[in-house]
């Protein structure tokens, strides 16, 4: 009985060899597990399904019949592939964030700083910016060429390390914050990094053997440009191969979700909920929040930082104007209307927001000027919609929170919390204790202090399980 | 589990029992908030197997007590240590203590006096983050689903289930911590602890806002984590009849001194004690 004590052992495990015949089980038996999935739930397997392939041959109905019909026949709101590509970066981006805010409950304000920590990364690495040194890696450049040119799924890669790294190191003296405190340390980073590359220009600096003169560090204003596309296998993925790019940004957004699926099904995601859940109770039972806190800050910043590559290397240049503190609440935004916590809702918000915000508002607008000059009144086509696009966001934002508070696809945690408890729950004797409870809570003073201070503090109060450890003495 | 050799368990005091045969040795543990001395130089042992109690009036120091051997209050002098191992250790005049997941990852396990479950996650899922700090997967095997995680994730859910199992909640493995009934969160809490592999299982006020017949299975439940499981067990309790019926040794805190220890019925009989519990008029009478 006492093996019930034991932790579980660790056996060996196959290593390489076993993980691999694993994978290959896997896909060999995915027609089998699909067919049982479909016995099992039919119209949902059957909807999901017919999503997946609507998802993949989305693009090419968009080119081959979408937008041709939309520029001869009748105007349709279709989005081009920069909107496209940006639908799916912002996506990326939604999903890293549902990390911090949804699985692991830290509210990070400033989440816009890893998405430009990775386009400076990208921008780095792939532009003539360095133009005094010449690093070519497997680039059809000639030889000599100015600036570092490295091949795209190696800056793919650093651009999501320097964010994760950043997310570590914005994580660390953040670490004994909690709720409001923490949103307003990382708004205050989401702010300054973003600065930091719009003045990092004309730099003059000498510490020790380190001299720099009149150095341009970040192009300025500017920014940096041109950066290379992304290129694999020879094809390339810039914003002149759009079409390209969708379905890179769509592998990646794939990538994405599968990371995220596994690290919330594992022993790091149910680290993140407990301490979501109660910090303190985490913590007791043998969680270390310090590093798993510091890993959902990396990890969630790793998805900006591959959504700033992108981004970089998309469109060619990269601005400091593109990484507003706007940026972080749109993305913050994203996930509250999509459902904080659900990987598919947060996409869905991402997707939603920018399609409205891109695309919908813009052939409103267009919309409204064909009626305005049908009627008569070409007044009507001086209103411009997309200039309202952060108003309607808050009015959507006021009516989310009054019907829907729990996103379009919430989390069952979200829902459960912002609705009332289902007649069902057995709360009878519970309930009856909670009310007892508040009576001994009062009839003992919560704060010892407070109690010490007191004329006739005699009966010192137990101190209840106070946030934070007190450290005084130590 | 057997008492030690010699004298019964129930008459020993601190310091009398031989320090290889003690789980728990606290010398000189003092806390204090601001101005307030919750805990005030308290010497406090509990040997292997024991079931000890703690108990006083409300104020007392017992949680704050509780919460300084699990490393989540830094005593503001003292020692603690746990089996061999150093909780709390004076260097100078510097007090070091580990941390709490250190002191869990050592073996002590603990409920809370106020339930603390994470509320909107399944049992299985909170018995799983208990085991949390003796499972070895990383962030990487998380993302590649590796046979180390696979294996051990397969193991860890096999434990879990036997350990619901264990406290009658099997049924209840993929049901909301929050949506369970009251005295069913209070046995999860229990599970979830058994989880983190304890020794020193510590008891905050188990059978609070329980009714006879619910103290009564709770009181087995304890007996059978010592005879069943070879648990040492530290609970703070104030119904007397729980504290009385199933403890081999009594700790009595009053303003955050000792005022008393040994057996149930010494403590019982003890004129401080009842004098501290009832006032002085109530001492005096009997």
């Amino acid at each position: 009985m006492s093996s019930l004590i034991a932790p579980v052992e660790h056996g060996k495990t196959g290593g390489l060899p076993a993980w691999l015949a694993h994978l290959a089980a896997s896909a060999a038996n995915w027609p089998g597990a699909y067919r049982a999935q479909l016995r099992a739930s039919p119209r949902r397997t059957a909807l999901l399904s017919v999503l997946v392939v609507l998802v993949f041959v989305y693009p090419l109905l968009n080119r081959v019949v979408l937008q041709p019909f939309s520029r001869n026949v009748f105007p349709l709101p279709v989005p081009d592939d920069t909107t496209v590509v940006f639908m799916l970066i912002f996506a990326t981006m939604a999903i890293g964030l549902n990390i911090v805010i949804g699985f692991a409950g830290l509210l990070d304000l400033g989440y816009v700083a890893f998405y430009a920590l990775g386009a400076y990364t990208a921008a780095y690495l792939a532009s003539p910016h360095w133009s005094g040194l010449s690093i070519l890696l497997f680039s059809d450049l000639p030889a000599g060429f100015p600036g570092i040119h490295l091949p795209f799924f190696i800056i793919f890669w650093a651009a999501a390390l320097v964010a994760a790294i950043f997310g570590a190191l914005l994580g660390a003296p953040t670490l004994r914050l909690r709720g409001d405190y923490l949103a307003i340390v990382t708004l205050g980073f989401g702010e300054i990094v973003p600065v930091f590359f719009k003045n990092l220009v004309n730099v003059h600096f000498s510490f020790g053997p380190i001299q720099l003169v009149n150095a341009n560090l970040t192009g300025g204003p500017l920014g940096i440009n041109p950066i290379d596309p992304p290129e694999l296998f020879g094809i390339k993925f810039g914003v002149i191969n759009g079409f390209n790019a969708v379905y890179l940004l769509l592998a990646i957004v794939i990538m994405s979700i599968i990371i995220a699926r596994n690290l919330e099904r594992s022993r790091m995601g149910r680290a993140w909920m407990a301490i979501r859940e109660d910090e303190t109770a985490a913590e007791m039972m043998g969680v270390n929040t310090v590093r798993t806190k510091l890993l959902a800050f990396g990890l969630g910043a790793s998805f900006a930082g591959f959504a700033g590559a992108m981004q970089a290397s998309y469109q060619g240049a990269t601005t400091s104007d593109f990484f507003q503190f706007s940026t972080s609440i749109l993305v913050v935004i994203m996930i509250i209307l999509g459902g904080i916590g659900n990987i598919w809702g947060v996409i869905l918000g991402a997707i939603t927001v920018q399609y409205v915000d891109k695309t919908v508002l813009g052939w409103a607008g267009n919309r409204l000027k064909d009626i305005g000059n049908a009627i008569g009144n070409p007044d009507l086509g001086q209103i411009n919609p997309s200039q309202f696009s952060f108003l309607l966001l808050g009015v959507a934002l006021v009516l989310m929170m009054r019907f829907r508070p729990e996103g379009l696809l919430p989390s069952r945690q979200r829902a459960a919390e912002l609705h009332a408890a289902p007649p069902d729950q057995a709360l009878g004797s519970a309930a009856v204790m909670e009310i007892e409870e508040e009576v001994i809570e009062e009839a003992a003073p919560e704060d010892v202090e407070a109690t010490a201070a007191a004329p006739d503090g005699g009966a010192a109060g137990e101190p209840p399980d106070t946030p934070g450890r007190t450290g005084d003495g130590s | 589990m057997s008492a030690m050799a010699g004298a019964p368990l129930a008459e020993l005091r601190t310091g009398q029992v031989p320090d290889d045969q003690l789980l728990v040795r606290a010398r000189a543990v003092t806390k204090r908030f601001g101005g307030l001395v919750a805990v005030n130089s308290v010497d406090f042992d509990i040997p292997r197997g024991a079931i000890v109690s703690l108990i006083g009036p409300n104020g007392a120091g017992k949680t704050t007590f509780f919460n300084m051997i699990t490393g989540y209050y830094v005593p503001t002098r003292g020692d603690i240590s746990f089996d061999g191992h150093p909780i709390v250790s004076m260097k100078g005049d510097r007090v070091r203590s580990k941390k709490p997941h250190e002191v869990t990852a050592l073996g002590i396990g603990r409920t809370f006096q106020n339930i603390r479950l994470f509320s909107t996650m399944s049992a299985l899922d909170n018995v799983l983050v208990g085991q949390h700090v003796h499972l070895r997967s990383h962030w990487w095997d998380a993302v590649l689903r590796t046979p180390l995680l696979l294996a051990e994730e397969e193991r860890a859910t096999e434990r879990a289930h036997a350990l619901l199992d264990f406290l009658g909640l099997g049924a209840r493995a993929h049901t909301w911590a929050r949506n369970l009934p009251y005295g069913d969160q209070r046995r999860l809490e229990i599970a979830r602890a058994l989880a983190t592999s304890p020794k020193l299982l510590l008891l905050d006020e188990p059978t609070a806002g329980m009714n006879a017949s619910e103290t009564r299975d709770m009181t087995d439940l304890i007996r059978r984590l010592r005879a069943e499981l070879g648990l040492t067990v530290l609970l703070i309790e104030h119904d007397m009849r729980v504290v009385m019926g199933i403890s081999d040794r009594v700790t009595v805190l009053d303003y955050g001194e000792v005022l008393a220890e040994g057996s149930p019925a010494e403590v019982r009989a003890n004129p401080r004690v009842i004098e501290a519990y009832l006032g002085r008029g109530a001492a005096e009478e009997g």
